[in-house]
């Protein structure tokens, strides 16, 4: 059973202005799958190594199982950490590299031997046993890195983009296999991230953060349909959210390009307002119909299973998912309609979710 | 059908650029292995004439085959000259040197490298500014202090002060190892349960190998062939290095006017032999980590 706190927790690089974690405030569930998700520099490396004992922090708490770690050495505190690296000893074998942490718990020959082979065929790296990590490809010391994790069975797996090194088809693979293997240990996991599609497949909840603050946390569906501020909105979504200005006319919303929708229920209203339509929400019609708002297509983006259509509404530009079978030619004349339930609604100068 | 494009084809249709072999590029190739010659026989010479000089009887001061092969030299340094004490401290105070360095400089390195602390700027550069002082300007204060502190004809004063003189050149040198070693790795070994200090020999110094062996190498070379310090540390006979009893050997032996050719070759060698045992016991290590020591330069 580990559950873990971080409770306001700060951190300030004394080499950099503003701090690189402010008040952060999670709590992790006993079994649980989060990623920590956010662009470069936002925090999240910084609060994953805090939670490892590698950065002290400034102020704030982290517990574990309900205790306190922060004055604890990092060997203390019973985690695994898989690096971006790997970090494997390079003057080790492969099997000496997966032991070395049962070597330190003083574990006996027989017991490592058979806990190395029992996580070797896990992670199907028997045959790598005898090599030096120097003779292994990145797919090959990424599993290496994993078993030697998994081996010691730690209270907490930390993984900081420990898939960002491999190639694209390599790295969709090892994002099944590694979900599937999180789901058969039950360890609770922090798993931290920049690419909100290893985000949105892996994780139970996903907690982002931008510039050293917790932007929303819940879950992929939560966060990709109820994006709690623009930022969220615009860095979830492949392609992101499209944003749009608008305002409150005749208990409708107007958007910039003249496109009049039905307004959702917000809870305040602000000076000045924000509409977000992500690219599925919007229908794409050829034929006019009662309601539609007449758009000019710009581009089509075929994808295989589905096009991206990219049409114009006054100067502003929309991203509208559709069909495979649907790819009007630039110039065509189409007709938007919105579907009201999935329209999000920001305040434009604090960026927060109003709907 | 092609595959290549008619652009790729173009380019390719231009036939590779060979330099002919010409009269000029021939007289060059010629100088420059004349040069090269020249340089291997100025280098070579010295030791080719210590080591057919020192099995040759009646050895002179030129290069020829010994007019009869003979170990006699060998015998008479060590039967009428007390060289075996010398050889026995030397290798001791080298050896000893080598120790007490690699240890400090490994950690010291490791320190600078690794460890934040306030004016570690300062104390980086102040380390190097040491090195940059004469040796010759601190013999007096060296000698006034070990004398004072009962150092002198002592084994102790010898590493001691060797160890001293090599340690801020050696200090940067493994600082820049360890900054070369990534932080992952230690980490990664405090996560999985080692202390930082049992880390440190575990895994961050394996890994710094070569740049132990390069620290290990000169310090034992400057300990081995050191003279000024050893002249101003040393006046009894029975502590004295190779290369005292080198010079007082030559000197008893004939000295200048009739110089003893086979008995300076014969020392000549036992100086050079355990110099060149140590270059290839960790020549490998030495190139990796001399390589790798000049590639940020």
């Amino acid at each position: 059973m580990s559950r873990v706190e971080y409770d306001d927790v700060w951190k300030k690089f004394p080499t950099r202005d503003a701090p690189a974690v402010q008040g952060l405030t999670l709590d992790v569930a006993d079994g649980e799958f989060l990623v920590l998700l956010g662009p470069s520099g936002c925090g999240k490396t910084t609060a994953l190594r805090m939670l490892a004992g590698l950065e002290q922090l400034d102020r704030g708490d982290i517990r574990i199982d309900g205790k306190s770690v922060v004055t604890l050495e990092p060997k203390d505190r019973d985690v695994a950490l898989v690096f971006q690296s790997y970090a494997l000893y390079p003057h080790m074998s492969v099997r000496d590299n997966i032991q070395y942490p049962l070597r330190v718990r003083k574990q006996s020959a027989g017991t490592r031997a058979s806990r190395v082979d029992r996580v070797a065929k896990l992670l199907r790296i028997e045959h790598l046993l005898p090599r030096r990590p120097a003779q292994l490809s990145g797919g090959e010391q990424q599993r290496v890195a994993l078993a030697r994790a998994i081996v010691r069975e730690p209270r907490v797996f930390l993984m900081d983009e420990p898939l960002s090194n491999l190639d694209a088809k390599l790295r969709t693979h090892t994002r099944t296999e590694l979900k599937a293997l999180q789901q058969q240990l039950g360890v609770t996991t922090i798993f931290v991230t920049h690419d909100q599609a290893e985000a949105m497949t892996m994780a139970d909840r996903i907690a982002v953060l931008d510039a050293g603050r917790l932007q929303q946390l819940g879950t992929p569906d939560t966060v990709y349909q109820r994006p709690a501020n623009l930022f969220v909105a615009q860095f979830i979504g492949s392609p992101p959210m499209n944003i749009v200005a608008a305002r409150h006319e005749n208990g409708s919303l107007l958007l910039e390009g003249g496109w009049r929708i039905e307004a959702p229920r917000i809870a305040k209203d602000a000076a000045e307002l924000r509409a977000g339509l992500r690219p599925e929400a919007i229908e794409l019609d050829m034929v006019a119909r009662e309601g539609a708002q007449p758009a000019e297509v710009l581009v089509s983006e075929p994808l295989g299973s589905e096009v991206i259509v990219n049409v114009k509404l006054g100067d502003v530009l929309l991203k509208v998912r559709t069909g495979p079978d649907v790819r009007p030619d630039p110039g065509t004349r189409v007709f938007l309609r919105a579907q009201p339930a999935a329209v999000r609604v920001f305040d434009a100068s604090s960026g927060a979710a109003l709907n | 059908m092609s595959v290549i494009g008619p652009q790729a084809q173009t380019q390719l249709a231009v036939p590779p650029r060979v330099r002919p072999l010409e009269g000029g590029s021939r007289l060059e190739w010629l100088l420059m292995n004349v040069a090269f010659v020249f340089v291997a026989v100025f280098f070579l010479a010295p030791f080719v004439w210590l080591f057919t000089a020192a099995f040759d009887a009646h050895a002179e001061a030129y290069i020829r085959w010994p007019s009869q092969l003979t170990v006699d030299n060998f015998i008479q340094i060590f039967s009428r000259y007390a060289f075996a004490t010398a050889l026995g401290n030397s290798v001791f105070v080298a050896v000893s040197t080598m120790l007490l360095t690699v240890f400090c400089v490994s950690l010291a390195g490791y320190s600078l490298s690794r460890i934040e602390f306030r004016r570690k700027s300062w104390i980086t550069y102040a380390v190097l500014l040491l090195q940059t002082m004469p040796l010759s300007a601190t013999m007096v204060p060296i000698y006034g202090l070990t004398r004072e502190l009962g150092l002198r004809n002592s084994y102790l004063g010898l590493i001691l002060v060797h160890s001293a003189i090599e340690l801020p050149f050696l200090v940067w040198l493994m600082k820049g190892f360890f900054d070369s070693v990534p932080r992952h790795l230690e980490e990664a070994a405090w996560l999985d349960g080692r202390s930082k200090l049992r880390a440190l020999f575990e895994i961050v110094l394996p890994v710094a190998r070569p740049g132990i062996a390069v620290a290990a190498g000169l310090s034992f070379l400057s300990a081995w062939a050191e003279v000024l310090m050893v002249l101003i540390l040393v006046d009894q006979q029975s502590m004295k290095t190779i290369p005292l009893a080198f010079y007082e050997t030559f000197r008893s032996a004939g000295g200048y006017t009739e110089v003893q050719y086979g008995l300076v070759a014969a020392m000549g060698v036992l100086y050079v032999l355990p110099v060149m045992a140590v270059f290839f016991a960790t020549r490998r290590l030495m190139v990796r980590g001399l390589m790798s020591s000049t590639r940020g330069l």
